[in-house]
């Protein structure tokens, strides 16, 4: 049996949502031990106190992306079935200054804040149905923003194809960046 | 696992990562399906008769020209330089990067689909001939205005009232006939 399980047929929908509460709890049982769930310690991350986001989001990229490339190497996952998200820069740059400008203010993230809510924080509720509201009032003003929604668009665009360099070398690149990256985070902990 | 452990681990299947090039077999393909659709929709992927004449007459360095077509037709007629290699047999040759290779069938439509398979396999300096073997025989031996190609590859001017090489076998017994 090969992976995407849900699109090589394994199950239906009704097992793709099981499937979903599970990895979910498992994701948000993870984002607590590594304590995301703390509004101060997300928030401390942009003004570079604590890099503890940053240190568990890009060792859970290198992880996914390096299981990703040998589970694809190895047979197990069609790499080729795995959903690739549209890129387009105008939208998502103008998204992702009001996403972060959001983070900041709230201290929380989407997945953050519901681990928060989860584990009795009266803040993460509170960022939990301001998150519903924004998607709420974005999905009635929707026809006003359209243009913008479907400005400069990329399709399905992944780095190496961005880049036109082989998808291993794109790989290399990633870690190499993301092991420098925590070994200069470790020494300017050790300074402090 | 302490974390310089994890760093070691991380970076050997990276490295490892950057040899293998790709996540799978065939991923490379689907990646370049774009540029592939890109080059046909150019005219960058075929050679007409005339073209492949001229490069077989200036010796274009590194040219190799693969006839599919059976071996029975490629006995009887060939164009000069060509080696048959099957289609079947075709994805597990190997050529090297510097080798400009055109493919020739009957009439262009296996050709066409070798093309495809050699792209996918990652040659970039892949042609076909587009109308075939039919083509070369219509437009280089046997043409209705004579030309110095022509006469280079030993063929003649077709007559107002001759067929073009709609069939070519049957082309190539006239040509036969005609002593070349």
């Amino acid at each position: 049996m090969t992976a995407p399980l849900f699109e090589q047929g394994a199950f239906g929908a009704t097992g793709a949502l099981v499937a979903a509460v599970v990895i979910g709890i498992a994701f948000g049982a993870t984002l607590e031990r590594a304590g995301l769930a703390d509004a101060r310690k997300l928030a401390g991350q942009f003004y570079a106190r604590d890099f503890t986001v940053f240190k568990v989001m890009f060792s859970a990229i290198v992880t996914a992306m390096l299981g990703v490339f040998w589970l694809g190497r190895a047979g197990i996952l069609d790499v080729s079935m795995v959903y690739v998200p549209e890129t387009a820069p105008l939208p998502q740059l103008a998204g992702g200054l009001l996403f972060g400008a959001g983070f900041v203010v709230a201290g929380l993230c989407p997945g953050t804040s519901c681990v928060a809510a989860a584990s009795g924080k009266l803040d993460g509720l509170a960022v939990l149905a301001g998150m519903f509201a924004g998607v709420l009032a974005s999905g009635l003003a929707f026809e006003r923003i359209r243009p913008l929604y479907e400005a400069t668009p990329r399709g399905p665009l992944t780095l190496p194809q961005w880049l036109g360099l082989p998808y291993g070398v794109v790989v290399l690149g990633i870690v190499a960046v993301a092991i420098t990256a925590f070994a200069l985070i470790e020494r300017l902990e050790a300074r402090r | 696992m302490t974390r310089k452990t994890l760093a070691v681990a991380a970076i050997a299947a990276a490295l490892l990562a950057a040899v293998a090039g790709s996540p799978a077999p065939g991923t490379e393909a689907a990646r370049d399906a774009a540029a592939l659709a890109r080059a046909i929709a150019n005219e960058e992927d075929h050679v007409t008769a005339l073209e492949l004449a001229r490069w077989i007459r200036d010796r274009r360095p590194r040219l190799r020209i693969v006839d599919l077509r059976p071996a029975a037709d490629f006995q009887e007629f060939r164009i000069p330089r060509a080696e048959r290699i099957a289609l079947e047999d075709l994805p597990a040759r190997r050529f090297a990067a510097d080798e400009s290779i055109v493919l020739i069938s009957g009439g262009g439509t296996h050709a066409g689909q070798a093309w495809v398979l050699l792209r996918a396999a990652g040659h970039r300096d892949v042609w076909f001939l587009r109308g075939g073997m039919a083509e070369w025989l219509d437009d280089v031996m046997h043409p209705p205005q004579p030309d110095e190609l022509t006469r280079y590859f030993g063929g003649t001017v077709r007559m107002g009232d001759e067929e073009s090489a709609d069939d070519v076998g049957a082309a190539v017994k006239t040509l036969r006939r005609r002593g070349c």
